[in-house]
Order: structure tokens, then sequence, then C-alpha cells
């Protein structure tokens, strides 16, 4: 005893006090955590609040009708929100189209195909352009991508599948290279590497028993992933969508830059239209009054949208197993 | 008969098979060209945009001499101080969800709402932040762009702090909590210490995703073409600049919105590298 404590001489310490000290400042510790997370769960109502209270004034010139109103004239103040909502979703339906087949053929290469060596700088490759700002793909899909829309692929779309009846309607002019088409390819771009990464990583999550045994029994490659990987990630595989949908809705720059901007009702997804998100960017430094309460009401709209997908993808997320 | 049919079978299998990895790798030879060309432009366009102007001189107007020096102050400036506000409140408030409400139905709900602020578009923070503060502050403000910036800070942070502290064994805590240490005593001395690389690694990435951020600025700290050292008036942010540059009809601007693409780019690619080394240098 003695020697454990190199002699100290206990009996003149106040345990008393000192055990007091250290009750208090644990006190103040756990407050100062407390504190702080409770601030993270307050800053959620406190953008909560102030977009409603900024969206109500919208809300009290027209009720409920702005939800399904379908112009946007600044002149006439005429704020419906049909056109901006639209775009949205059809622009990041379109991206998860080509995306998501996208992401599964470069995870099922990556896990299943891909010599040992390459995986790792392969994926790093494709994790970094994940973190590449939004901004970047903006400008480089307006300097690449809309010249070559304009030039090439549009006009290609407008002759060839335009002329079909009833889809047709979907590709017609005007077509200047911005547009909801090019934005789309924009937003999968966006999207592709975040997908990726989660699905390459909800396949490698699957026991190699299984896997093993399976080519054991002499599947292909292809009857692995299709009957194997696929059922047993698919419930991780979901939400990883669902959360690529979720930063889908929510991209602002990327499609701002390629959209085009044109609040108007129509049926082309070549011609130029809007999202939410580059309404409110574009609109938003100009705008006062009941234009500005709209574009909030608007951005209200964006965030229920996108807490419906996150909400959808943890559910998912969190029933699976391999998360 | 018999032998026919099962080899019919096994090639058509084989011709699927074959024809379903040739599109996988196509489709990871299409995700090396993406970046190739984003990339690839970006050199392209950049490098010859660079020179020492671009971190000597403020903006300039159309036909004049000029860099983006303000911007790339803005820039340090505003994500610098962000992240000191976010970086101890998300690292205390993770701190709290995982040692003192962990399995709660409290800790829960709060974990769902910080993902959900993880994950809540970037220009609502902005629209929020313009409510919040530009309006009665009367304006755009270095203030405004380093609170919407802390906002979408603080749930990454918070996130990782809690996927780290997860990761301590549980028997550090016991042995501490023996030797009569405190509980701050055990979180300071033992608990962060032996998470920290991983935090700082949550830290690091919090800077990359927040000094690329354009939405959650253009209406909170602005734009503003003249070195403004100062939080309460606007201020100019590389990807501001670069958002209203490239917008520009002038082709002088326009090359200094790719030099600056590629400043930030670079930048955030590095701190992203950085990040990588420090967490695997963990495992």
């Amino acid at each position: 005893m003695v020697d454990a404590t190199n002699g100290a001489d206990f009996s003149r310490v106040d345990v008393a006090a000192i055990t007091k000290t250290f009750k208090l400042q644990d006190r103040i510790f756990f407050l100062m955590t407390f504190a702080s997370a409770a601030l993270v769960v307050l800053m959620l109502l406190a953008i909560l609040v102030v977009l409603v209270i900024d969206a109500l004034p919208t809300f009290q010139a027209y009720g409920l009708s702005f939800l399904w109103g379908t112009s946007w004239s600044a002149p006439t103040e005429k704020f419906g929100a049909v056109p901006a909502v639209l775009g949205t979703l059809i622009s990041s339906l379109i991206a998860m189209l080509i995306a998501v087949p996208l992401s599964f053929g470069i995870a099922i290469f990556l896990t299943e195909l891909c010599p040992g060596p390459l995986r790792r700088p392969i994926g790093t490759a494709i994790e970094l352009l994940a973190g590449v700002p939004s901004i970047i793909y903006g400008i480089v899909g307006l300097f690449v991508l809309v010249p070559l829309m304009q030039l090439y692929i549009l006009p290609f779309l407008i002759a060839t599948v335009g002329q079909v009846p009833i889809i047709g309607y979907l590709f017609q002019p005007p077509a200047p290279g911005v547009g909801l088409l090019t934005a789309s390819f924009v937003l999968a771009i966006m999207v592709l590497p975040f997908i990726t990464a989660i699905t390459r990583d909800v396949f490698l999550t699957v026991p190699p028993m299984l896997r093993e045994s399976a080519y054991g029994m002499g599947m292909t490659t292809w009857e692995v992933a299709r009957n194997i990987l696929i059922p047993y990630t698919r419930r991780g595989l979901v939400g990883g969508i669902m959360l690529g949908l979720g930063r889908a809705l929510g991209e602002t720059m990327a499609v701002t830059f390629v959209v085009g901007s044109v609040t108007r009702l129509q049926s082309s997804i070549i011609s130029p239209s809007t999202t939410i998100s580059a309404q409110i960017a574009n609109t938003f430094g100009e705008a006062d009054g009941l234009q500005l309460s709209s574009l909030i009401a608007l951005g209200l709209l964006l965030f229920i949208l996108s807490f419906c997908v996150l909400a959808l993808a943890k559910w998912m997320i969190g029933r699976s197993e391999s998360f | 008969m018999e032998n026919t049919i099962r080899q019919n079978i096994m090639s058509r299998r084989y011709a699927r098979n074959r024809l379903m990895m040739t599109l996988s790798v196509i489709a990871a030879g299409l995700g090396m060209f993406f970046l190739a060309v984003i990339l690839g432009t970006l050199l392209y366009r950049g490098v010859s945009a660079l020179s020492l102007d671009v971190f000597t001189m403020t903006i300039p107007a159309e036909g004049s001499r000029g860099g983006l020096l303000n911007a790339i102050y803005g820039t340090v400036m505003v994500t610098f101080f962000a992240i000191l506000i976010a970086a101890p409140i998300g690292i205390l408030a993770g701190t709290f969800l995982v040692e003192y409400a962990n399995g709660s139905k409290l800790a829960e709900v709060a974990k769902f709402i910080n993902d959900i602020l993880l994950s809540a578009p970037s220009i609502i923070i902005g629209v929020f932040v313009y409510g919040a503060i530009v309006v009665p502050m009367r304006g755009n403000s270095a203030i405004a762009g380093i609170a919407a910036l802390a906002l979408i800070a603080l749930p990454v942070v918070n996130r990782t702090t809690q996927d780290m502290l997860l990761l301590v064994p549980n028997a550090l805590r016991e042995a501490t909590a023996a030797l009569g240490a405190p509980r701050w005593k055990a979180m300071t001395h033992v608990i962060y210490r032996s998470a920290w690389t991983g935090i700082l690694t949550g830290i690091l990435l919090a800077v990359a995703r927040i000094s690329g951020e354009t939405a959650p600025l253009l209406f909170t700290a602005g734009y503003s073409k003249f070195m403004n050292a100062g939080f309460t008036g606007p201020i100019a942010t590389l990807p501001v600049a670069i958002n209203t540059l490239a917008a520009d009809p002038g082709e002088d601007l326009k090359q200094l919105a790719w030099a600056g693409a590629l400043i930030i780019t670079v930048a955030i690619l590095a701190i992203n590298i950085l990040a990588r080394l420090m967490g695997g240098r963990r495992q």
C-alpha cells in the first residue's frame, strides 16, 4: 500500500473537498455536452420556424393553391410551386435512372472483377470525385457538356425520339443546350461517386462464405451479383440510392449553371427549365415581398421533400443487417 | 440430346455473363472518364489562367489586371471561423450522445435530427441564415457566412465524433473510472486521446466540405470585389467568386474563374487526401 502510493501521506488530503470539486467539474462538463447536443436539435427547430414564418405571407396570399399553381411571374405577382417542384423531381429522377445502373456496374467491377492492385486506386479516385465541390461540376458542365448537348446530342434526340408519337412531346425544341436533361446528366455524374461508394461498401459486407459457395456451385459472376450480392444487400442498396436521391434533390450550383432557369410549365425535358434550388439561387438576390416569401416557401417544400427521402433512407438502412 | 440442351443453357449463361461484365467494365471506364474530363478541363483551363497576380491582387474590373486575393482570403477566413465554432460544439454534442445518453430515446431522436441536418440541402441553410441574420443585420456579412458554414460543419463533426467514440473500447472507460478519475478527466485525458485522429479526420473532412460550398454563401457572405478583413461587411469567397465571374461576359474574368476553380479543387482534394492518410494510419 505504502509502495503503491510512493509513501504519500493521504491522511492530510481532504477527500471530501476533492470529491466535491470533481463533482462540480463533472456537472459543468455534463452541462456543456448537453447544451451542445440541445443546440443541434434547436438549430433544426430554428430552421423550420424561420422558414415557416418567412413563407407565411405566401400561404396567406394564395393559401394551399400555391402548391398547385403553375405560373411564376414577378410582374403580375402570381407565384405557383409546380414548375420548380416538377423540375426538381424530374431532373432527380432522370439523374437516378442514369446513375444507379452505372454505380452498380462500377461497384460490381470493383468488388468482383477488378485486379487486386487496382482496387484501392480506382476506389479512392471515385471517392475523391465525391469530394469535388458542386460548383466545379457546374462550370465544367456549362463549358464542356452544354456545347456538346447543343450541337450533337439534342438535335439528334429531336430528330429521332422527338418524332415518335407521345414520347416525342418530351423532346421538342427549343433546345439551346441548357435545359432539364443537361441538368440531369450533370446531377447523375455528381451523385455517381456517392452511390458507387455506398454500393461498394454494402457489397463488401456480403460474407465471403456466401459468395465463395455460389461460385463453387458454378455460378457465373453475373449470377453471383444478381442472385447473391443484390438480394443480400438490397435494403442497404435502397438506402444508398435514397441518400443519393436526397443529394440530387437539394443540389444547387451544379444545376443552376446548366438548367437554363426558365420558369414555365412545359412538356419538353430538353428545353430550358428550372428547379427549386436553381430558382432560389437565381432570383433570391433581387426578390422582395411576396416573391421572396414564395421562394422561401419553395425552400420549405424542398426541405420537407429531402426530409421525407432521408427518413425513408434511414428506415431502410436501419432495417438492413448490412449497415 | 440432353447434352446439347445443357450446352445450350451453359453457353447462354456464359454469353449473358460476358455481356453484363462487359457493361460493368464500361461503367467503370465511364466513371474514370468523367473524372478525367473534369480534372483535365480544370487543369487545361486553370493552369493557363494562373499567375502570380491571382494570389496577390484583388478581383478586377474587366480589362484591368487583378487576381483572387480577396476571395482566397475570404474562403480561408470564413472557413476558419466556421470550424472554430462548429468543432467544439460538434465534439461536445457527440460526446453527450455517445457517453451520456447512448441508447436512450432522447439520444436516438437527437442523432436522427443531426442526420437530417447533415443531409439538408445547403441552400436551405443559406435561406435560413438569410432570414435569421442577414435581414436583422440589414445586409450581407462575413458573420452570416460564418454562421451558415458552421451550421453545415456542425452535424459533420457531431456525426464523426459519435462514430469515433463508439470505437473506443469500454475497458478504457472502466479502467479510468476504477482509478477514481472524474468523468470529464476520463474524457479529456483518455477517451478523446484515443479517438483523436478519427475526430481530427472528421474535422478535416468538414473543412473540405464547407470550403467548397457556394449555395449557402450566395445571400449570406455575399460578394465583394474589395479586400474586406472585417466581420460585418460582405466578403467574397472563392466559390461565390467563381460563380459570379464564370457568368460574366468578359473573357478575362472567365479566365479568373477557371483559376479559382483549379485552386479550390486542388486545395479540397489535398485536404481530402490528408484526411484519408490520417484515417488510414489509425488502422
